[in-house]
């Protein structure tokens, strides 16, 4: 029954994304949260940006942060943490260690998911934006490219702070808020680059929210090239590398870390 | 025939604890074996080592007649596992959780259909087919853990203690459930506490102590390694004077669960040890047929 053909992996995968869309599904409260917050961020950026004519100009690139920043950061790195520590804590992912699960495959899974979730978000939130004035000037196909290599990144950074700071859901705050928060002020996502301190701007160099956040307003807001972002593009590409193989050596370590517990 | 499990000289060390001490175990066919033992004798560590959730320092695993490691990531179809801990998806519904794991092990979508209906049907669950997990009462919620450890259609299932955590009734479902497997040819080895639960449902049991195994038969066979026909139970507040008669009587202190408890080395009635008793104050005395709690308790004591 079991063996080690493409479609038994392509099954795997899909089985996986299938169920936690269908979870997140049901769970209606937190999609409730999920849909509300990233809107709720985009028409405050609106008003403030709508109501000093000077600054309207930042709405654009508003958009861009609230997509990187806000909606995929929480969804895709929060929600991949509040995954692993939900199946911790049930005892499901012993059951899933026990069963020809490949760790690709659930690593993957959990991209699929995520990335529909992602596509629902981008949609929901630029039009949204659009709604408030806020118009997306760069190539399409790019800033999708831009989407799907974060949510790679965001779910492999996701695997690797729920495997190692996250084995109850109440600690999937705490992992996001002393790990993730920070990565996100670093990356620009609530003060710009220049106006940090430079030993910041350094240090910033090395997160990859920078870089996701960067690629993405300089496509959107300001209609960049490949050209224009290969340094950032380069960035994301070996960071989602890293963090493939980041997550599918934590699931591997999960194994490790459950039998001890 | 080929054993279903051949576990020969197994042995783990979690630290400085030597958790599996040279631990040999086989399992036939179709046959129910039980582990028993305190907590910490490495029960559910063979177990895990079985469904290479752990790897063992030393000794040999055979699974079907092959060594589990030349099977790989096939010995997981071959095996089934079921433990204590309901890990199921509790948003989802019976059906779902089924199909979910179902996929997991490449069933095609018709034979998977089938597979899940055969199930729903054989472990009652129809009733509940609309209902999501978590909302299922504790006992419900067990039975279809138990189906959906069957949904590859196991040679091997592994239950660890999977009555632990329900209560009386649903227990003795689960007990139906776990004999129709068994009368159905499925081998299975299981953990337990319970020896009732080990009494009624295996062909053989494993009493384990310090990571290896101290005894292995049939319940009779275990009973048999007590050296006596039955078991006199006396409640008296001239504990020493009740010693001394038994002594001078011949009857072995019995190292029981409870009390002052005497081996017969053949039966007595009732009648006959009271007037043994005669001129000690006793409140109660009575007579019953050594158990296999008994005899577990004696084992433990006595190795």
């Amino acid at each position: 029954m079991v063996d080690d053909n493409p479609s038994l992996l392509l099954e795997q995968i899909l089985a996986v994304s299938h169920r936690l869309l269908l979870q997140q599904w049901r769970q209606s409260r937190g999609l409730i949260f999920w849909a509300v917050f990233p809107v709720l961020m985009m028409l405050l950026f609106g008003l403030v940006y709508s109501h000093n004519a000077s600054m309207r100009a930042g709405l654009d690139a508003a958009a861009a942060g609230i997509l990187m920043g806000a909606a995929l950061f929480f969804s895709c790195l929060g929600g991949t943490v509040a995954m692993i520590a939900a199946e911790r804590e049930r005892g499901t992912l012993r059951r899933l260690l026990a069963s020809p699960l490949k760790p690709a495959a659930y690593f993957l899974g959990m991209v699929l998911a995520q990335l529909q979730l992602a596509l629902i978000q981008v949609v929901m939130l630029y039009a949204i934006a659009w709604f408030i004035g806020a118009r997306y000037h760069g190539s399409l196909w790019l800033g999708a490219f831009i989407v799907l290599v974060s949510v790679f990144s965001y779910v492999g950074m996701g695997f690797f702070l729920g495997v190692r700071f996250a084995s109850r859901s109440e600690e999937v705050v705490v992992a996001l808020s002393a790990i993730g928060v920070p990565l996100l002020v670093l990356g620009g996502t609530f003060f710009p680059l220049e106006i940090m301190p430079s030993v910041m701007q350094t240090i910033a160099q090395f997160d990859p929210m920078l870089h996701m956040n960067q690629a993405f307003k300089g496509v959107a807001a300001y209609g960049m090239g490949v050209k224009d972002l290969l340094f950032e593009l380069i960035f994301l590409v070996v960071f989602c590398g890293l963090s493939i193989a980041l997550g599918i050596s934590s699931y591997q370590h999960l194994l490790v870390m459950e039998l001890q517990e | 025939m080929t054993l279903a499990l051949e576990i020969s000289g197994l042995s783990k060390r979690f630290g400085s604890q030597q958790v599996l001490n040279d631990f040999s175990l086989d399992v036939d066919r179709g046959e129910v074996v039980g582990l028993l033992g305190p907590n910490g004798c490495g029960k559910s560590t063979v177990l895990n080592i079985v469904c290479q959730l752990l790897l063992a320092d030393a000794g040999r695993i055979q699974l079907l007649g092959a060594p589990l490691g030349q099977w790989g990531a096939k010995a997981r179809s071959i095996l089934g596992l079921c433990s204590q801990h309901c890990a199921l998806y509790a948003d989802l519904r019976p059906e779902e959780n089924l199909d979910f794991f179902a996929r997991l092990y490449g069933m095609a979508p018709t034979i998977r259909r089938a597979r899940i209906n055969e199930l729903m049907d054989d472990f009652g669950l129809w009733p509940h087919a609309s209902t999501r997990v978590g909302r299922l009462s504790g006992g419900w919620q067990q039975r279809l853990h138990l189906a959906v450890s069957m949904v590859n259609r196991p040679d091997v299932l592994i239950l660890d203690e999977p009555t632990a955590a329900v209560d009386a009734s649903a227990r003795i479902d689960l007990w139906r459930l776990i004999e129709r497997l068994r009368d159905g040819g499925t081998t299975i080895l299981l953990t337990t506490h319970q020896l009732s639960e080990a009494e009624r449902l295996c062909n053989r049991i494993a009493v384990m102590q310090d990571g290896r195994v101290i005894a292995l038969g049939s319940v009779p066979e275990l009973l048999a390694r007590v050296k006596g026909q039955a078991i006199v139970k006396i409640e008296s507040h001239e504990r020493p004077a009740v010693m001394q008669r038994a002594m001078n009587l011949g009857w072995l202190t019995f190292n029981g669960s409870d009390g002052l408890s005497f081996l017969l080395s053949k039966p007595l009635d009732l009648r006959a040890v009271v007037s043994a008793l005669d001129g000690i104050e006793v409140t109660s005395v009575s007579i019953q047929d050594v158990t296999l709690e008994d005899a577990y308790f004696e084992l433990l004591q006595n190795h």
